[in-house]
C-alpha cells in the first residue's frame, strides 16, 4: 500500500521531470498526462485497497490514508487526468499563437506537475502539521500558474491569490496550533499529537476551548482556499485569468483539498463539542457562500468569472451539506465534491475554445457557439446544464440528497432558501450560456486555434469523457463508489 | 516538559519579555510612516524572535530548535528585510511613503483594539496558570492581528507581503514557545514554504512594477465583480 502511495504523489512529477531533462514542451506534456493516467490508476488501487484493509499509517503518521483520503485522492487525480490532456491542446494553441513563449510553456508544465503532486500529497498525510505546509505549497504552484500570462491583469490576480490564501492558511496554521495545544494534556508523543488518527482516536479527551477556537481558525483558514465567502474574493480573478487548464485544477481539484482539510477538524471538532456549534459555522459560511455566488453570477460579463463564482456556490453547498450532517449530509457532500469536480473540469476546459479563439472572455462577444464549434458548444451547452443541477446528470442526484438531508435534520426554511437560491442560480447562470452557445454563429469567425490531430483530440477527450462520466453518475452510482462514500463516512464519524 | 517554561523561570521570563517586545514591534510597524523604517522594525521584530526560539533550545536542549533560530536570524532578520532594501525599496524609490489607507492614530486604535480582542478570546483560564504560555498566547494571537490589519491598510504590495510576514512571526512565536516540542519536519517545511513564499511574491511584485510602474495595491483595480 506504501507504493501506490508514493505512486500516486510521484507520478505527476512525470512533467517536471522531463522539462528538467530538456525534453521539448510537446514531449512534457505527453509525460505529463501519462503521469497523470499512471497517478489516477494507482489512486483507484489505492481506494480498492483501503476498502478492505485498515487504514494505511507509516512513518509516525507523516504517511495516513483511509477511505476518506482514497476518496478524494480518485476525485483529484481524475480532475489531473482531464486538466493534463486539455493542458496539451491549451498550449499547444497558446504557442501557434505566439501568445505564450517556450519558456512558459516549460514553466507551465513544471508548476502544472508540481501542483498536482503537492496537492495529491497533502490528501495523503495524516500530520495536520505537514497538511498545512503541502497545502501552503500547493499554493505557491498554482499561484506561479494564475500569473503565467505575465500581463498586468494575470500578475494582479496571481498577487491577490497568493496573499490572501497565503494569510488565510496562515490562520489555518494557527487552528492548528491550538488543536495541538488542546491536546496537551493527552499522553501522546509530540508528533501523534498532531495527527490525526491519534487525535480523532482521543478526542473526547481534548480541551474543548481552544478545540473550539482551532475548528473556527481551521475553517476560516481553509475555508479562504476553498472560496467560501467572505474570503473568496481571489477566487474570481485567478479563475479567470489563469490558463483555462489551470483553472479547471485550481476550481475542480485546489477547493475540494482545502474542503478536505475542513472535515478532517470537523470529524474531530464534532467527536468532542457535538455537532451543534460546528454545523452552525458550516451552515453560516456555506449560506453566505452560495447567496454571494449567486448574486455575482446575476451580472452578465466575463464568463470564466461566471463558472468562478459557480464555484462559491457549489463549495457554499458542500459546506451546507456538511453542516446539515448526518449520513444523508455527508453522503451528499462527497457525492456533490466529485461530480462538481467533474463538471467543473468539463466547463472550464470547455470555455479555453472560446477564449483562446476569440480571444475574448467576455460573454457577449460570444454568439452562435453550437453551430461555430460544435464540440465546445456542446460540451458549454451539456456542462452548464450538469453544473445547474438539472437531471439527469449527477449533480441533481447530489443536490437532491443534500435538501433531503435538510429536510431530514434541520429546520424545513433552510433547505427551501437552498432550493429559492438554486433556481436563482439557474437562471442567471443559463441566462450567460445559453447567450453564448445559441443564435447564428459570427460571420468573421476566426480559424481553428487547434492544429494538428493529436491538439484536437486532446481537446475533445477530456470534454466527452467527463460528460459521459456526469451523465453516467446521474444515472446509476456504482456500488464501489457507493461503498467508497460510506467507508469514508464511517472513517469521520 | 513545558513544566520547565514556568512563568517564574528565568527562560519563561525571557520569553515573556521577547513576546512583549515582539508585540512592541507589530505596533512599531503599524505606526511608521517610512517605508525603510518599516522594514526595520520588521527585522527587529524577527531578529527578537530568533532570540526567542534560542532561549526556547537553551531551555529544551534541542538541537533542532537551535537550527530553527538559526535560520529565522538569517532568513528572517537578515535575508529579507536586507533583500526587500536592496531588491525593491531602492530600485522602487520607495524610500519615503509607506502609503496607508487610514490615518496612522486611526490604524493604531484599531490596532489596540484588536490587541484587547486577542486578550478575550484566549482568556488567560483557557490555559493553564503559572505556564508561559498563558502569556504567550494571547501575544501572538494578538500580533497576527496586528500583522493582518498591516495587510488591510498599507496600500503597497511590498508592505502587504511584510504584512504577512508579521503574522508568520505571530504564529512561529506561538508555535515556538507555546508548544516548544511541534514536530522539527512541520517547522522545517514552514520555514521552506515562507521562503519559497517570499520569492514568489517577490517575483511578482517586480513583474507589476515593470507592467504598471508602481505597484501600488491602489492601482490594483482591474479586476472586479
Amino acid at each position: 500500500m506504501i507504493a501506490l502511495a508514493v505512486v500516486v504523489v510521484v507520478c505527476p512529477l512525470a512533467g517536471p521531470v522531463a522539462i528538467a531533462m530538456r525534453a521539448r514542451a510537446r514531449a512534457a506534456g505527453l509525460a505529463s498526462v501519462a503521469g497523470a493516467v499512471v497517478a489516477l490508476a494507482a489512486a483507484a488501487a489505492l481506494l480498492v485497497t483501503l476498502l478492505h484493509h485498515p487504514p494505511l499509517n507509516a512513518w509516525a503518521g507523516f504517511l495516513y490514508a483511509d477511505s476518506l483520503s482514497g476518496f478524494f485522492l480518485l476525485t483529484v487525480a481524475g480532475v489531473t487526468v482531464l486538466a493534463a490532456i486539455g493542458s496539451v491542446a491549451y498550449l499547444s494553441a497558446e504557442e501557434d499563437a505566439g501568445t505564450l513563449g517556450t519558456v512558459q510553456i516549460r514553466l507551465y508544465f513544471v508548476f502544472f506537475g508540481l501542483f498536482a503532486s503537492l496537492m495529491l500529497a497533502s490528501l495523503e498525510t495524516g500530520n495536520l502539521g505537514l497538511l498545512f505546509v503541502l497545502i501552503e505549497a500547493s499554493t505557491l504552484a498554482s499561484a506561479a500558474l494564475v500569473g503565467l500570462e505575465g500581463k498586468a491583469r494575470s500578475l494582479e490576480a496571481a498577487w491577490k491569490y497568493v496573499i490572501i490564501s497565503s494569510l488565510g492558511v496562515t490562520i489555518a496554521l494557527a487552528g492548528t496550533l491550538f488543536l495541538f495545544y488542546a491536546g496537551s494534556a493527552l499522553h501522546l508523543t509530540s508528533d501523534q499529537r498532531l495527527t490525526w488518527p491519534y487525535l480523532f482516536a482521543h478526542a473526547a479527551a481534548l480541551a474543548p476551548q481552544p478545540l473550539r477556537l482551532a475548528f473556527l481558525l481551521a475553517v476560516v483558514g481553509y475555508g479562504t482556499k476553498v472560496g467560501l465567502a467572505p474570503m473568496h474574493t481571489w477566487l474570481p480573478d485567478a479563475h479567470a485569468e489563469a490558463p483555462s487548464p489551470a483553472s479547471a485544477m485550481l476550481s475542480a481539484a485546489l477547493l475540494n483539498t482545502g474542503m478536505y482539510a475542513i472535515i478532517r477538524f470537523l470529524s474531530i471538532t464534532q467527536a468532542r463539542l457535538g455537532s451543534t456549534f460546528p454545523h452552525l459555522v458550516l451552515l453560516t459560511f456555506g449560506f453566505a457562500s452560495v447567496l454571494v455566488g449567486v448574486l455575482f453570477m446575476v451580472r452578465r460579463g466575463n464568463f470564466k468569472r461566471l463558472f468562478a463564482y459557480s464555484s462559491v456556490e457549489h463549495m457554499g453547498i458542500i459546506a451546507i451539506a456538511l453542516g446539515f450532517g448526518g449520513v444523508l449530509g455527508l453522503y451528499g457532500a462527497l457525492l456533490h465534491t466529485l461530480n462538481h469536480a467533474i463538471a467543473k473540469a468539463v466547463l472550464f476546459l470547455g470555455s479555453g475554445d472560446p477564449a483562446q479563439r476569440l480571444r475574448t472572455r467576455e460573454a457577449t462577444g460570444v454568439r452562435g457557439l453550437l453551430t461555430a464549434v460544435p464540440v465546445a458548444g456542446g460540451a458549454l451547452l451539456l456542462g452548464s446544464l450538469a453544473v445547474l443541477g438539472s437531471p439527469p446528470f449527477g449533480l441533481f442526484l447530489s443536490e437532491l440528497t443534500i435538501v433531503r438531508a435538510g429536510f431530514a435534520r434541520a429546520s424545513p426554511a433552510l433547505p427551501l432558501i437552498l432550493l429559492g437560491l438554486l433556481a436563482v442560480a439557474f437562471i442567471a447562470f443559463a441566462r450567460t450560456t445559453m447567450g453564448m452557445v445559441t443564435g447564428p454563429a459570427a460571420q468573421d469567425l476566426p480559424p481553428d486555434p487547434y492544429r494538428g490531430r493529436a491538439a484536437h483530440w486532446a481537446r475533445v477527450v477530456p470534454l466527452v469523457v467527463g460528460l459521459v462520466a456526469l451523465l453516467a453518475l446521474g444515472l446509476w452510482i456504482p456500488a464501489g463508489l457507493n461503498s467508497a462514500i460510506m467507508h469514508s463516512l464511517a472513517a469521520i464519524s | 516538559m513545558i513544566e520547565k517554561l514556568a512563568a517564574t523561570s528565568p527562560a519563561g521570563v525571557l520569553l515573556d519579555l521577547a513576546g512583549v517586545m515582539i508585540l512592541l514591534l507589530a505596533f512599531a510597524c503599524l505606526g511608521s510612516k517610512l517605508f525603510n523604517r518599516y522594514v526595520a522594525y520588521y527585522g527587529a521584530q524577527s531578529v527578537v524572535l530568533a532570540f526567542a526560539a534560542g532561549v526556547a533550545a537553551w531551555t529544551f536542549h534541542s538541537a533542532q530548535l537551535w537550527v530553527l533560530a538559526g535560520f529565522t536570524l538569517a532568513v528572517k532578520g537578515i535575508g529579507i528585510p536586507l533583500a526587500t532594501r536592496r531588491l525593491l525599496l531602492r530600485r522602487l524609490a520607495l524610500g519615503r511613503d509607506a502609503a496607508i489607507s487610514t490615518g496612522l492614530s486611526t490604524s493604531l486604535i484599531a490596532g489596540g483594539g484588536l490587541t484587547a480582542f486577542a486578550y478575550l478570546v484566549t482568556k488567560p483560564q483557557l490555559l493553564p496558570h503559572g505556564v508561559v504560555a498563558a502569556a504567550v498566547v494571547p501575544l501572538s494571537t494578538a500580533v497576527i492581528l496586528l500583522g493582518a490589519l498591516a495587510m488591510v491598510v498599507r496600500r503597497h504590495t511590498v508592505a502587504q507581503l511584510i504584512g504577512w510576514l508579521i503574522v508568520e512571526n505571530g504564529v512561529f512565536l506561538g508555535a515556538i514557545t507555546l508548544v516548544a516540542t511541534f514536530p522539527f519536519i512541520v517547522e522545517a517545511g514552514i520555514f521552506l514554504d515562507i521562503a519559497a513564499g517570499v520569492l514568489i511574491m517577490l517575483v511578482f511584485v517586480s513583474g507589476l512594477t515593470r507592467e504598471l510602474a508602481e505597484a501600488s495595491a491602489t492601482e490594483l483595480r482591474g479586476l472586479r465583480g
